[in-house]
């Protein structure tokens, strides 16, 4: 029998409806950016029509459009800022999450649920509730307008420690003992065992902290109120403004070049996202 | 001092007291290895030697040096545990030599200790491996390789061999005995397996509920049990108690009444002074000989209905009841017709034991009152 026929056996009515299923999903969740490549890559004069074009239409004026909204705009210096926030906070958060999730799950010491159940209680507050207190904690401390105000409040993540705790959870007693008299201490413990036992776990908290960072457009908006300090969320959000001098397409083109980086990030470690949410960790 | 001294030790967790006034000496390159049933604290004890759990009150000392303070790792002690607690992202060679690397050693001096320690647990080209890809046996092996490595006073096992089956566990014993004979290295063993004790063990350290029950050589304790316990743990069927009670001490031996419901018997233990009430009398299986059918009666003859018999090939063990309904267990010899109905046994009375109704051992000689 060969192979063609044996794939063909096994199609069934339901694996071409979850095919069909899947494909609509894709085709709805990528078409917005289809057509913002589509409005992008087309010639400046060519009117953006509600009944969407289906392909680019020119190359070299979308290119023209980037390179004019890179060299003529704030969006560069936006865009590193934007870098070295979504990557100091990755940074932070992976230390202190994992330093905090250590702890709380290996270690027995006085008050240990109470604060973790604080922390966790945290989770339960929206955003809006604390960003006012938080505007003025960072405002008294004079931070304002500058990279610590921007990445310091985001570091504390109740949810990568809520994470990062469950799979620390999962590491034997045992092996952290072994580790014990072994000669390791405390710190060295957390360093060659328990860090790269949940590496996967870091890999998606860092993922998901740059994605969060990068969409990040609240707490840039009160915190960097000068446009040097600006990200690439305010600017997407100067161009989108009512009062923006910016034609649609090249205000499509500062979209696109913003929704880049996530989407790279997304496709490189889809895997591992999933991976890393799917196992404990430990396992062998 | 002995190499290894407990002296006065107690552990509670919370108000629970798991360990009760411990006291115990251990020589330098004894095999020793504690015994007893679940939760009566071995595992509590091995890991206060290893400085993993602190002592309520007493001391450790080792060499003469007081442990109580010391850290874990520079006690000088290694322990393998039940479930080998290997690093699971490491190789085994980065397993084995994680302690010389968190000690900062020189690299060539690393590379040759793990190739002496790999040659001598056949490791050798397991070295680049992880130990997902290991079977029992060698994880095990790795486990131990990781306490030799760093060439510790004292070996903590916490049953090491448990998670094996039977045919490894029997094959790593005998490797455990040759590695100790090599090393000559002290050696502390857990388990609650009575024939992996008497095998590997120079002293037997036989707790319950929290206290030692006895320690000495593994044939001393089989013959000579301080308590019920003991004699009733160590040994395989274990041995028999009978039921009887004490009439008279007198100065050849003790008069005893109601044995198994009915018989009478005067065990030689001259010099015991107690003073009448209940008590057991110990038998091994081995003391117990079937009579055949017309054989003399004399002497005391236990009478009973054959319950079940075990025909382990060489020997045979058949259990039966006694009138009064206690459970005896008889070790014969490879009959030639297989034991039914009901039989009689006579046991050897030079070699049973006497226990007072506390548990507590009755020894000739023994001024104490039951
Ligand atoms: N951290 C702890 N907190 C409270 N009680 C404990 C703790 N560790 C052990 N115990 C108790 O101490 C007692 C002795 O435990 P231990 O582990 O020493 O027993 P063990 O003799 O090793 O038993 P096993 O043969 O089952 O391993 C048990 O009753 C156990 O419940
Ligand atoms: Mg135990």
């Amino acid at each position: 029998m060969s192979r063609a026929t044996i794939v063909f056996r096994r199609i069934t009515v339901w694996t071409v409806l979850k095919w069909a299923l899947a494909l609509i999903v894709a085709a709805i969740a990528i078409f917005p950016i289809w057509w913002m490549i589509n409005v992008v890559f087309a010639l400046p004069g060519e009117p953006v029509s509600l009944n969407p074009r289906l392909w680019p239409s020119s190359l070299s004026a979308g290119i023209e459009k980037i390179r004019m909204i890179f060299m003529e705009t704030e969006y560069l210096r936006a865009y590193g800022i934007s870098v070295v926030y979504a990557l100091l906070t990755i940074a932070g958060v992976l230390l202190i999450g994992s330093l905090a999730a250590f702890e709380f799950s290996l270690f027995d010491f006085p008050g240990r649920r109470l604060l973790f159940g604080i922390v966790m209680l945290s989770l339960m507050v929206p955003t809006a509730v604390t960003i006012i207190p938080t505007y003025l904690l960072t405002s008294r401390l004079g931070w304002l307008n500058t990279m610590q105000g921007l990445v310091v409040p985001g570091l504390a993540s109740a949810f990568g420690l809520f994470m990062l705790v469950q799979f620390m959870r999962a590491i034997p007693k045992d092996m952290i003992e072994a580790a014990r008299l072994d000669g390791a201490n405390h710190l060295q413990i957390y360093w060659h065992v328990a860090l790269p036992l949940c590496r996967n776990a870091l890999v998606t908290l860092a993922i998901l902290t740059f994605m969060q960072t990068w969409g990040n457009y609240m707490w840039p908006l009160v915190i960097s109120t000068r446009p040097e300090m600006y990200t690439v969320g305010q600017v997407v959000g100067l161009f989108n403004s009512p009062l923006s001098h910016h034609t649609v397409d090249t205000v499509m083109t500062a979209n696109l070049l913003a929704a880049v980086p996530p989407l790279l990030f997304f496709l490189i470690f889809q895997r591992k996202i999933v991976e890393g949410i799917a196992m404990s960790g430990t396992k062998g | 001092m002995a190499f290894l001294e407990i002296s006065s030790l107690s552990k509670f967790f919370g108000n629970l007291c798991i360990l009760d006034d411990i006291d115990l000496s251990i020589e330098r390159g004894e095999f020793v290895v504690f015994v007893g049933p679940s939760g009566c604290g071995k595992s509590t004890l091995l890991r206060i030697i290893s400085g993993l759990e602190e002592i309520t009150s007493g001391t450790i000392t080792i060499e003469g040096e007081v442990m109580n303070d010391i850290e874990p790792a520079k006690r000088g002690t290694a322990m393998v545990f039940q479930s080998y607690a290997l690093y699971p992202h490491m190789t085994i060679f980065q397993n084995v030599s994680f302690g010389l690397r968190m000690a900062r050693k020189p690299r060539d001096f690393i590379a040759e200790r793990v190739r002496q320690v790999s040659s001598i647990l056949q490791l050798d080209k397991l070295l680049d491996r992880r130990p997902a890809q290991l079977s029992g046996g060698q994880k095990q092996r790795v486990a131990i390789g990781r306490a030799i490595v760093r060439e510790p006073r004292v070996f903590l096992f916490d049953e090491p061999l448990s998670n094996l089956d039977a045919e490894l566990r029997v094959q790593m014993r005998a490797e455990l005995m040759e590695l100790h004979r090599r090393l000559g290295t002290t050696m502390i063993y857990v388990t609650h397996d009575q024939v992996e004790a008497m095998t590997l063990a120079d002293k037997m350290v036989v707790m319950n509920g929290g206290r030692i029950q006895q320690a000495g050589a593994p044939l001393a304790l089989y013959d000579d049990p301080d308590n019920r316990f003991v004699a009733g743990f160590v040994g395989s069927p274990r041995m028999n108690f009978l039921p009887a009670r004490l009439a008279a001490a007198e100065s050849q031996g003790v008069r005893l009444e109601g044995i198994g419901g009915f018989g009478t018997a005067t065990l030689p233990l001259p010099g015991l002074a107690a003073a009448p009430g209940p008590v057991e009398i110990g038998v091994r299986p081995e003391h117990l000989h079937l009579l055949s059918d017309g054989a003399d009666e004399e002497g005391l003859v236990l009478e009973g209905e054959v319950t079940l018999v075990e025909e382990l090939g060489a020997e045979s063990f058949v259990h039966m009841d006694l009138a009064d309904g206690t459970h005896v267990t008889v070790r014969a010899g490879r009959g030639a017709a297989r034991p039914a109905g009901r039989i009689r046994v006579r046991p050897d009375l030079s070699r049973a034991l006497l226990f007072g109704s506390d548990g507590q051992r009755l020894r000739a000689g023994d001024g104490r009152k039951v």
